[in-house]
């Protein structure tokens, strides 16, 4: 968890950006201050705990969630508070603690998005494990809740 | 696979700080205590398996470019 702020107090020479490959947008040039270290990795994904959120545009929404550990893997994110849901989960105490969150407002909860690539309107958000992020200290961890309350995969869009 | 007996009442401890305690055995359903560390993360298995799945099918299926989403979504972000 501490191994970015280590690393720049060992280097503190240390370039302010570093170059990483990434499948979708080519090499890019991220600012090491930006990037977020996941307390435990996606399941799925252990190799990955860098990430750097990128808006798609500036008016929208979406964003990336590309790892900076696997080119290759990159969530699209959409803040829970702006999908009209009426979800607001209860994040356990501890989690709270390790993402270093004192207030409410240190902490915003992403939720990741299923879009079938030929048929966006379907697409799903998974409220069952959402990614509780503290983007100030920008620490992140993907949080499983009661499946008994949130669904994996909610149509953001009902069919009309 | 190590298979263990034990009853109720009675636990296994993995490694130093795991320790897995048989509480109750009734009509088919087992309570199991689990004592481990803060950061040492339990799930239970169908539950891990269906985010692990929901997770590789949002790396898997994302579309290339996102602007369609805004055309056909009226989600804004606000200022």
């Amino acid at each position: 968890m501490n191994a970015l702020k280590k690393q720049d107090i060992d280097q503190p020479g240390a370039e302010k950006n570093i170059t990483v490959q990434t499948s979708r947008f080519g090499e890019i040039t991220v600012d090491r201050e930006r990037i977020i270290s996941m307390l435990s990795p996606f399941l799925g994904f252990p190799e990955s705990t860098r990430f750097i959120l990128k808006s798609h545009s500036p008016k929208s929404p979406f964003m990336w969630l590309q790892s900076l550990d696997n080119p290759q893997l990159a969530f699209v994110v959409l803040p829970a508070s702006l999908t009209g849901l009426d979800y607001r989960p209860e994040i356990p105490r501890q989690i709270l603690k390790e993402l270093r969150v004192n207030a409410d407002n240190d902490k915003d909860i992403l939720l990741i998005l299923t879009i079938p690539k030929n048929n966006p309107q379907e697409m799903t958000a998974n409220l069952l494990g959402p990614i509780v992020l503290n983007s100030n200290k920008r620490l992140a961890v993907q949080v499983v809740l009661d499946p008994h309350k949130y669904d994996p995969c909610c149509r953001l869009f009902p069919a009309k | 696979m190590l298979i263990l007996s034990r009853k109720v009442g009675e636990a296994i401890i993995i490694a130093d700080n795991i320790k897995i305690r048989v509480l109750e055995n009734k009509g088919g359903l087992v309570k199991l205590g689990v004592e481990a560390p803060d950061q040492v993360i339990v799930h239970r298995e169908e539950i891990y398996l269906r985010i692990l799945e929901e997770n590789k099918k949002a790396a898997m299926d994302s579309p290339d470019d996102l602007s369609m989403l805004s055309a056909v979504f009226p989600l804004q972000k606000k200022e």
